[in-house]
C-alpha cells in the first residue's frame, strides 16, 4: 500500500501558514496540534492496548513543568542544608529532558498501575493525576505552586553567531508542532506494526488468551505506557514553550477530557482517529465562540455534540468514513483502518 | 479520510473563524476577556456587567473621538489556555487596540506574552499577584492593588485593633497564597506573633479541620483570603466550632452583602477589606460616581452582592477610554503611551499609574484606596 | 491536645456520614453497572439546586423538600439511564464514559444558565448555635445530616440485601447471562440501579446544600471523593462504601491536623493508590481484580 495520502495531508497542513494570514487561526492549529500529539499518545494506551487511562494529563503536565523548570533553572532544598538545583539550560535540551522524565514516570506508573485493570485502573489513573496536581500546587519551592512559572523562554535553535531560528512567533512554532506530530505519528505506526504492537493488540482483544500463549502482559503494557507518557510529555513541553507560562491549571481535568474526546470520536485504535477527532474538537469551541451565543449555551452545544457523535458513530469518525468508502467499493486510503487481532495484514 | 475532504473542512472552518462580528458603524472596539463560565463564573460576570454599564454611560455621553465604543466580551472559561485563545481572537480577528482582563492572576499571566508579541496594551482590573507588574511587561496597566499594597494599607490598623497573635487561612491559589505571604510579612514587621497558617483547596466546602487547628492555636485574629462562597462557609463553620477570634477577610472580592444574606448571624463581628464601599459613598473620593453606579447597577437588577467586583469593570473601561481620548487615535502604541499619563476619577478613587518592575520594561500600577468595614447586627458599619 | 484531637474526630464523624452517602450511590452504579458515571456529581448538585428551588423559591417545607428533591433525583437518574445508557448497553466502557462526560457538561452548564454562577444558600430550620459538649462543638444541622445519612444507608443496605430487587441487582452484578436466563429483567435492573444511585447522590446534595452553599461546580469535588470512596470500599459494596466514607473523612481530618492542610484532598488519592497496591480489591470487597 502506498503512503502518498498521508504525505499529501502532511503537505496540505504544511502549506497552511503560506496562505493563511490570520494568526488567530494558526494559533488554534498550534494548540490543537499540541493536543493531537497528546491524543495520539493516549490512543496508544486506550486504542491499541485497550487501557482506559484518565490520568494522561499528568504526563502532559509533568513534561510541561520539567521543560519549564530546566529552561528556567531551579533550586530546591531537600533538607535544611542540602539543596539541589541546576542553572537555566537551552530549551531544546529542556524539551528532550522533559520527554525523558515523562517517560520515566510512565515506567514507574506503568509498573504500579497495571496490577489492576478495567474500572480500578481508571480510578488509579485519575488518582495519580490528582496527586501530581496537588504536588505541583503545594511544592511551591520547586514549582512556584499557583504563582506560576512565567517568562519561560522560547525555543531557539542554531549556531550562535551563524544562524539562529527563533520559535517565538507563530509560523515557526506551527512547523515545529507539525514536525513533532508527524514524528509521533510515525513512531506510533512503527510501534503498532511491530511485534510489540501485535502483542499489545492481542492484549486488548483477549488478555487471558494472550497470557496463555506466553505473552508477557506487564512488559508490553509498561512499554506502551513509557512511549505514551514520553510522547505526552513532549506535547507538554511544546505547550510550555508556546504559552510560556505553566501553573497547576495544566492538570485540569478538562484537558484529559479533551484528549479522550479526540481519541474516541475520531476512532480509537486507528492512526488517523486522533488527528480527525483533534481537528474537529479542537476547532469546535472556537467555532462556537465565533457564533457569539451565550457562553453556557456554547458549552451545552459542545456537550450535545459529543453525545451526538458517540451515538451516531460509536466506533468513531474514521472507521465510519472508511466503512462508507468500502461499501462503495473503493479501498480505504492510508489513514489506517482499525487493527483487528489476527488480521496480520501489514498496513 | 480523503485529502479533499480534510481540506474542505479546514476551508469551511477557516471561513467561519475569519468572519467577524458586525461592527457597529466604525465603533471603537475594546476587548474584554473574563471567566464567564467555569470556577470563576460569578465574578467574571460581575466585572462584565460593570464594564457594560460603563460602555452605556460613555456612549450616552457621546462616546470618544466622535465614535461610540463597543465592548467585545469573550469567555475565557476560567482556563489559561482559553485565556490565550480569547486574546488571540480579540487581537487578531477583532483587531481590538486595547484589552481588559483577564480576572485571575493565572489567566492574566497567560495572556501577557501575547501582549508583547502583538504590542497591544491590557488593563488589569482584578488580579492581585505581584508577578504581573514585575515581569518586565510594558503593556500591562493594573488598577487593582497587589496583595502587598493591601497589606501595607492595613498596617496602621494593627495597633488600632490591638492584634497580638494572628492566624492565616487562604485558598490554595495565587490569590490566597500571595495574600497570606504579604500579610504575614506585614504582621511580623508590626510585631505580631503568627500562629497557624492553613490553606484549603479552592473547591473545598468543609474547613472544620483547618478551623479546629486554628482554634487550638489560640490567636486573637484570623485573616481569611478567598472568594465569597468559601468565606461564607468559613464564617458559618467558625461559629459552629466556636472560634472566638475576630475574622478579617482580605482581597476585596468578598461581598459583605452576600455574607449577611447567606451567613446570617455568623457574619456579625467580622471585618472586611474592600476597595469599594457602596454603603458609604461619602467615604470614597468620588461619591457622585459611586452613587450613580450603584443606582444603575440596581436598576439593571444585578445581584447586589456583585458590587464589590463589578465596579472594577467600570473603572477599567473608563480608564481605557480616557487614554483613547488623550491619545487622539486608536493606535495600540499610542493608547499605551497615553495610559501612562492618564488621571481618571474612578469609583474606587483616583486612578493614576506608577512604574513597577525591572528598569526599562516597567509595567504600570495604580495605587488604589483600601477600606475596612465591619458587619454588625446584620448591617455594614464603618470601622 | 486531647480536646483538639477529639474535635477532629467529631468533625470526621459528621463528615464521614455525608461522604458515605455519596459513596454508596456511586458504588451501585460504578460497581454494578461498570459505568464511569461522570454525572454523579451533577446529580449531587441537582439535589442541592432542587432543594434551593423548593425551599427558597417555592416556599415548601424543608423536610418535605428533602424527600421531593431525592425523588426528583431518582427521576432524573432514570431518565439519563433510559436515554443515554440503554442504547449503548453493548458498548465499551469508554464510550459510555464519554457520553456521561457530555451529559456532565450539559447538566452543569444548564444549571449555570438557570441559576447563574453565584453561590446560593438554603435556609434551614436548625438553630444557628452549635451543640456544645465541654470544649467540643458540632452544629445541629450536621447531626441531622448524619442521622438521615445513616438511615438512608441502612435502607439501601436492606434494599440490596433483603428485597427481590436487591437480589436481582446482585445477580446481575455477579453473572449477567445467568441472571438473564433465570428471568431477571436486566434492563429494568439497570434503570432501577442507576436511578437509585442517582437518587442517593441527589439526597446527599439536598442534605448538604443547606450546610454549605449551592454552586454549579459543587459536584466536581464531590464526585472525585465519591470515586475515592468507592475504590476504598470495593466496587458494589454498600458496607464497604460506608466504611470507606468514614475512613476518608478521618484521613482528611487527621491529615490536615497533623500533616498539612495543602495536601488534604490528596489523602483520598494517596490512600487509593496505597490500597490498590496492597489489596487491589479494596479494603472490604470480594473479588474482581482483572475485569
Amino acid at each position: 500500500m502506498t503512503r502518498w495520502p498521508a504525505i499529501v495531508v502532511l503537505a496540505a497542513f504544511a502549506s497552511i501558514p503560506l496562505w493563511m494570514e490570520n494568526l488567530y487561526f494558526l494559533h488554534i492549529l498550534v494548540v490543537t496540534g499540541i493536543f493531537i500529539i497528546a491524543a495520539m499518545s493516549l490512543n496508544l494506551l486506550l486504542g491499541f492496548t485497550g487501557q482506559l487511562s484518565l490520568g494522561h494529563v499528568a504526563f502532559f503536565g509533568i513534561g510541561a513543568y520539567a521543560s519549564a523548570l530546566v529552561s528556567l533553572g531551579f533550586e530546591v532544598h531537600l533538607t535544611e542544608d542540602f539543596a539541589v538545583g541546576i542553572g537555566p539550560k537551552p530549551v531544546w535540551l529542556a524539551m528532550a529532558l522533559a520527554t525523558a522524565v515523562a517517560g520515566l514516570c510512565g515506567f514507574a506508573i506503568g509498573k504500579i498501575a497495571f496490577k489492576v485493570r478495567g474500572a480500578y485502573f481508571v480510578i488509579v489513573s485519575i488518582s495519580f493525576a490528582e496527586v501530581v496536581r496537588l504536588v505541583a500546587v503545594n511544592w511551591v519551592e520547586l514549582t512556584q505552586g499557583p504563582m506560576a512559572l512565567n517568562n519561560i523562554p522560547a525555543l531557539k535553535l542554531g549556531v550562535p553567531g551563524l544562524i539562529e531560528i527563533s520559535f517565538l512567533r507563530k509560523p515557526a512554532y506551527y512547523y515545529l508542532v507539525l514536525a513533532a506530530a508527524a514524528v509521533s505519528y510515525v513512531i506510533i505506526r512503527r510501534l503498532v506494526n511491530s511485534q510489540a504492537g501485535r502483542a499489545m493488540i492481542a492484549l486488548r482483544e483477549n488478555e487471558p488468551l494472550a497470557v496463555s500463549v506466553g505473552i508477557d502482559v506487564t512488559r508490553y503494557l509498561v512499554l506502551a505506557t513509557v512511549v505514551s507518557a514520553a510522547m505526552a510529555g513532549a506535547a507538554g513541553a511544546l505547550y510550555a514553550h508556546y504559552v510560556r507560562i505553566v501553573d497547576p491549571d495544566i492538570f485540569l481535568f478538562i484537558y484529559t477530557v479533551t484528549m479522550v474526546i479526540m481519541v474516541i470520536t475520531g476512532g480509537k485504535g486507528t492512526f488517523a482517529g486522533p488527528i480527525v477527532g483533534g481537528v474537529i474538537f479542537g476547532s469546535v469551541p472556537e467555532v462556537l465562540r465565533a457564533l457569539a451565543i451565550q457562553p453556557e449555551l456554547q458549552w451545552i452545544a459542545f456537550g450535545l455534540l459529543m453525545i451526538g457523535i458517540v451515538f451516531l458513530l460509536p466506533q468513531g469518525i474514521v472507521p465510519a468514513v472508511q466503512g462508507w468508502w468500502q461499501s462503495r467499493g473503493k479501498t480505504p486510503p492510508q489513514g489506517g483502518p482499525p487493527i483487528e487481532a489476527g488480521s496480520g495484514a501489514q498496513q | 479520510m480523503s485529502t479533499e475532504r480534510i481540506l474542505s473542512i479546514i476551508a469551511a472552518v477557516g471561513l467561519l473563524l475569519t468572519a467577524g462580528p458586525a461592527p457597529a458603524q466604525d465603533a471603537i472596539k475594546i476587548g474584554v476577556s473574563q471567566p464567564l463560565t467555569g470556577a470563576f463564573a460569578a465574578s467574571g460576570n460581575y466585572v462584565a456587567q460593570g464594564a457594560k454599564i460603563a460602555e452605556d454611560d460613555i456612549n450616552k455621553a457621546g462616546g470618544v473621538l466622535g465614535r461610540k465604543i463597543q465592548l467585545i466580551v469573550e469567555d475565557n472559561k476560567s482556563n489559561p489556555t482559553e485565556a490565550v485563545a480569547t486574546a488571540e481572537k480579540l487581537i487578531q480577528k477583532d483587531k481590538v487596540p486595547v484589552l481588559m482582563g483577564a480576572w485571575s492572576s493565572t489567566l492574566t499571566l497567560a495572556v501577557m506574552p501575547k501582549l508583547v508579541e502583538y504590542e497591544v496594551p491590557m488593563l488589569v482590573e482584578t488580579s492581585s499577584s505581584g508577578k504581573i507588574t514585575t515581569s518586565g511587561n510594558p503593556w500591562i496597566f493594573r488598577i487593582s492593588p497587589t496583595s502587598e499594597m493591601e497589606a501595607k494599607a492595613f498596617a496602621p490598623l494593627v495597633k488600632t485593633l490591638g492584634i497580638k497573635k494572628a492566624e492565616l487561612l487562604g485558598t490554595n491559589n495565587d490569590f490566597g497564597l500571595g495574600a497570606m505571604q504579604e500579610f504575614e510579612k506585614m504582621l511580623k514587621a508590626a510585631g505580631v506573633e503568627i500562629g497557624a497558617k492553613e490553606t484549603m483547596d479552592p473547591k473545598a466546602v468543609d474547613f472544620s479541620a483547618q478551623l479546629a487547628k486554628i482554634k487550638a492555636s489560640g490567636g486573637d485574629t484570623l485573616f481569611v483570603t478567598t472568594d465569597v462562597s468559601q468565606a461564607t462557609l468559613i464564617l458559618k463553620q467558625a461559629k459552629e466550632q466556636q472560634l472566638k477570634s475576630r475574622i478579617i477577610t482580605t482581597g476585596g472580592s468578598v461581598s459583605p452583602d452576600q455574607l449577611i444574606a447567606q451567613a446570617g448571624e455568623a457574619a456579625n463581628g467580622s471585618l472586611h477589606l474592600v476597595f469599594f464601599t457602596p454603603w458609604f459613598p461619602d467615604a470614597v473620593k468620588n461619591p457622585d460616581l459611586a452613587t450613580k453606579f450603584v443606582k444603575e447597577w440596581n436598576a439593571r437588577g444585578h445581584n447586589v452582592g456583585g458590587l464589590t467586583e463589578g465596579f472594577r469593570g467600570y473603572d477599567g473601561i473608563t480608564t481605557i477610554v480616557a487614554a483613547i481620548k488623550a491619545a487622539g487615535t486608536v493606535e495600540p502604541k499610542a493608547i499605551q503611551k497615553a495610559l501612562w499619563n492618564v488621571k481618571v476619577h474612578g469609583i474606587n478613587g483616583d486612578i493614576a499609574f506608577i512604574k513597577q518592575g525591572p528598569a526599562g520594561q516597567e509595567s504600570a500600577q495604580n495605587v488604589p484606596s483600601v477600606y475596612l468595614i465591619k458587619i454588625d447586627n446584620g448591617k455594614v458599619v464603618k470601622m | 491536645m486531647l480536646d483538639q484531637f477529639l474535635q477532629h474526630c467529631l468533625n470526621a464523624l459528621m463528615l464521614g456520614g455525608t461522604y458515605a452517602l455519596l459513596g454508596i450511590g456511586l458504588t451501585l452504579i460504578f460497581g454494578i453497572m461498570r459505568v464511569v458515571n461522570f454525572t454523579h456529581g451533577e446529580l449531587y448538585a441537582f439535589g442541592a439546586y432542587m432543594m434551593y428551588a423548593l425551599v427558597m423559591r417555592l416556599g415548601i417545607d424543608f423536610f418535605a423538600a428533602l424527600v421531593l428533591a431525592m425523588a426528583l433525583g431518582i427521576v432524573l437518574g432514570g431518565a439519563i439511564e433510559l436515554t443515554l445508557l440503554r442504547p449503548l448497553r453493548s458498548s465499551d466502557i469508554d464510550i459510555t464514559m464519554l457520553v456521561m462526560i457530555g451529559a456532565w457538561i450539559v447538566l452543569q452548564n444548564s444549571e449555570q444558565l438557570a441559576w447563574t454562577g453565584v453561590a446560593q444558600s438554603i435556609a434551614n430550620p436548625f438553630p444557628a448555635e452549635p451543640l456544645v459538649f465541654g470544649s467540643l462543638s458540632v452544629s445541629w444541622n450536621r447531626v441531622f445530616v448524619l442521622l438521615v445519612a445513616m438511615f438512608l444507608i441502612s435502607a439501601t443496605y436492606f434494599l440490596v440485601n433483603g428485597t427481590k430487587l436487591g437480589r436481582a441487582m446482585r445477580a446481575t452484578f455477579q453473572d449477567r447471562e445467568t441472571a438473564a436466563l433465570m428471568g431477571v429483567r436486566i434492563e429494568r435492573v439497570h434503570t432501577a440501579t442507576f436511578a437509585l444511585g442517582s437518587g442517593l447522590a441527589a439526597a446527599s446534595g439536598a442534605l448538604l446544600g443547606p450546610i454549605f452553599v449551592v454552586t454549579p461546580t459543587m459536584g466536581d469535588l464531590a464526585a472525585t471523593k465519591a470515586f475515592a470512596i468507592v475504590i476504598l470500599g470495593g466496587l458494589g459494596n454498600v458496607v464497604g462504601a460506608t466504611v470507606g466514607g468514614f475512613i476518608l473523612a478521618f484521613a482528611e481530618e487527621i491529615g490536615v491536623a497533623y500533616i498539612s492542610s495543602g495536601y488534604r484532598d490528596a489523602m483520598g488519592f494517596l490512600l487509593i493508590i496505597l490500597i490498590l497496591l496492597v489489596r487491589p480489591t479494596g479494603l472490604i470487597a470480594q473479588k474482581e481484580r482483572i475485569s
